[in-house]
């Protein structure tokens, strides 16, 4: 017993990495995503062709060899020591690991914004430029919140499988859950400690998804 | 006085040539009705003639504004700012209204008004109860768009297009999209407004509104004006043969 208690505290520890790593790259890769959906829709074809070069090679190469990419490639491009770089309490390989994860995942982000902005018709463009809205006013006013929910269940599907991958960051070392209940595992001989981590990830991505419902369900008011 | 005016104008889709020359002038406080088959160019004039299509060649304009003219054969629009102003002078009904699903119908009418205009909530909220019993809606003001039928949408929109007391409204097909016994209400709301003197553009297949209502009856067809004139003319003693072929139909 005393063996499940520490360690399920051991993994709860990492969990808080793990949802550092979760929380980052889901703020910045939706504002990144944004960004990029409209550099997909950009009226400039130099644009449009290197924005769509950047998603399908974020969507066609492994995160995995991406976070690598991310790491490795300050020292071996410029020879820059990565090991001296520290944003706040934040060491070079958890920085790496959140700019893999947010370009990534901004690549499909920005897929799931453009379906949804190409799908709002063009009489709620009409209607707010003939009342006077600008360009900006009319994005953020008429056109997101309307295409934000359209395009929440497809954001949904990204956010969990944001959860589970970051596991992946176990490869730069990132001292995350995944990271504790491996090394646990083969410290213990036992396979209870990857148990425990697949709970740990279900209970989280189980809460993920009944918020993601309530969300839907408020914005059921109109259609 | 005139308040909206088109000299020539000429607008083409690639090689699809849909306004061939058309000049309209409409004067303040006229109802104005444009009439004729699909196809014909009427929507696309109303679009150019609201700035949501450029034109080729010719001139437009909005009160004492000008939206775009033609000289030795260049066609140049006003400024960014002029656009602004000009928009602020008319309103524009759509067929399938284009309210703001996510909005209340409180907030369709007030949003422009607070975030364009810059009117205090308070402002926006007095313009929008007045305009709401008008439309006879005043229990609706904190209902969805997807709770109205469609003819209470379309006189939401009506309202939301008077809200910003244009000079000028106009109205495209506003009731197309509507089942019969809907476009009464829809016509009755116009009908009032042209009782207010409320200068209008209309375009539209109600022969018999158009009759009652109108001062003055556009017949278009292929791009042009057919025949025009008081709906006395135009719709019960038509002269051109295309006109009179139109008009059998109804």
């Amino acid at each position: 017993m005393e063996k499940y208690i520490s360690t399920i505290k051991l993994l709860s520890g990492g969990f808080v990495i793990t949802l550092e790593i979760f929380a980052y790259t889901l703020v910045f890769s939706v504002i990144l995503g944004l960004l990029v959906s409209k550099g997909r829709m950009s009226r400039n074809p130099v644009i449009r062709s290197l924005v769509r070069i950047y998603i399908s090679v974020m969507r066609g190469t492994p995160l995995m060899l991406q976070l690598l990419l991310v790491y490795y490639l300050p020292y071996y491009m410029f020879g820059v020591k990565t090991g001296n770089i520290k944003i706040g309490p934040y060491s070079y390989d958890f920085i790496a690991t959140i700019i893999a994860f947010t370009v990534n995942y901004a690549a499909y982000f920005a897929e799931i914004f453009r379906s949804g902005i190409q799908s709002m018709p063009k009489g709620q463009y009409e209607a707010a430029q003939i009342l006077g809205f600008s360009k900006s006013q009319t994005f953020f006013r008429i056109i997101l919140p309307q295409v934000f929910k359209r395009v929440l269940p497809a954001m949904t599907n990204e956010i969990i499988t944001l959860v589970k991958d970051t596991s992946l960051s176990r490869i730069l070392s990132i001292k995350e859950m995944f990271f504790f209940s491996s090394s646990a595992a083969a410290r213990m001989s036992s396979i209870m400690p990857f148990i425990i981590a697949g709970v740990f990830y279900y209970v989280f991505n189980g809460i993920i998804e009944i918020t993601m419902n309530r969300v839907e369900k408020k914005l059921d008011y109109y259609q | 006085m005139k308040v909206f005016e088109m000299k020539d104008v000429k607008k083409a889709f690639g090689d699809l040539r849909v306004l061939k020359g058309i000049s309209m002038t409409v004067k303040k406080g006229e109802i104005t009705s444009i009439i004729g088959p699909s196809g014909g160019g009427k929507s696309t004039l109303l679009r150019c003639a609201t700035t949501l299509e450029t034109i080729d060649s010719g001139a437009i304009m909005i009160g004492d504004q000008t939206l775009v003219d033609t000289k030795d054969g260049k066609t140049t629009y006003c400024s960014k700012k002029g656009l602004q102003e000009i928009r602020s002078k008319f309103g524009l009904v759509f067929q399938n209204f284009n309210l703001f699903p996510h909005f209340s119908v409180r907030r369709n009418i007030t949003e422009s008004l607070v975030h364009v205009r810059k009117m205090s909530r308070d402002e926006a909220d007095a313009v929008c109860d007045r305009l709401l019993e008008k439309m006879q809606l005043s229990d609706k003001a904190d209902a969805y768009p997807c709770n109205l039928s469609g003819g209470q949408q379309q006189r939401v929109s009506i309202a939301r297009a008077l809200a910003t007391n244009p000079d000028i409204l106009f109205f495209d097909e506003p009731t197309s999209a509507l089942d019969p016994e809907l476009t009464a209400g829809v016509l009755r709301v116009i009908r009032d407004l042209a009782q207010e003197h409320m200068t209008m553009v209309i375009v539209t297949h109600e022969m018999a509104f158009a009759r009652d209502v109108s001062d003055h009856v556009i017949f278009m067809d292929d791009g042009k004006i057919v025949e025009e004139g008081k709906p006395s003319q135009v719709i019960d003693d038509p002269q051109s043969v295309r006109t009179k072929a139109f008009l059998n139909g109804f």
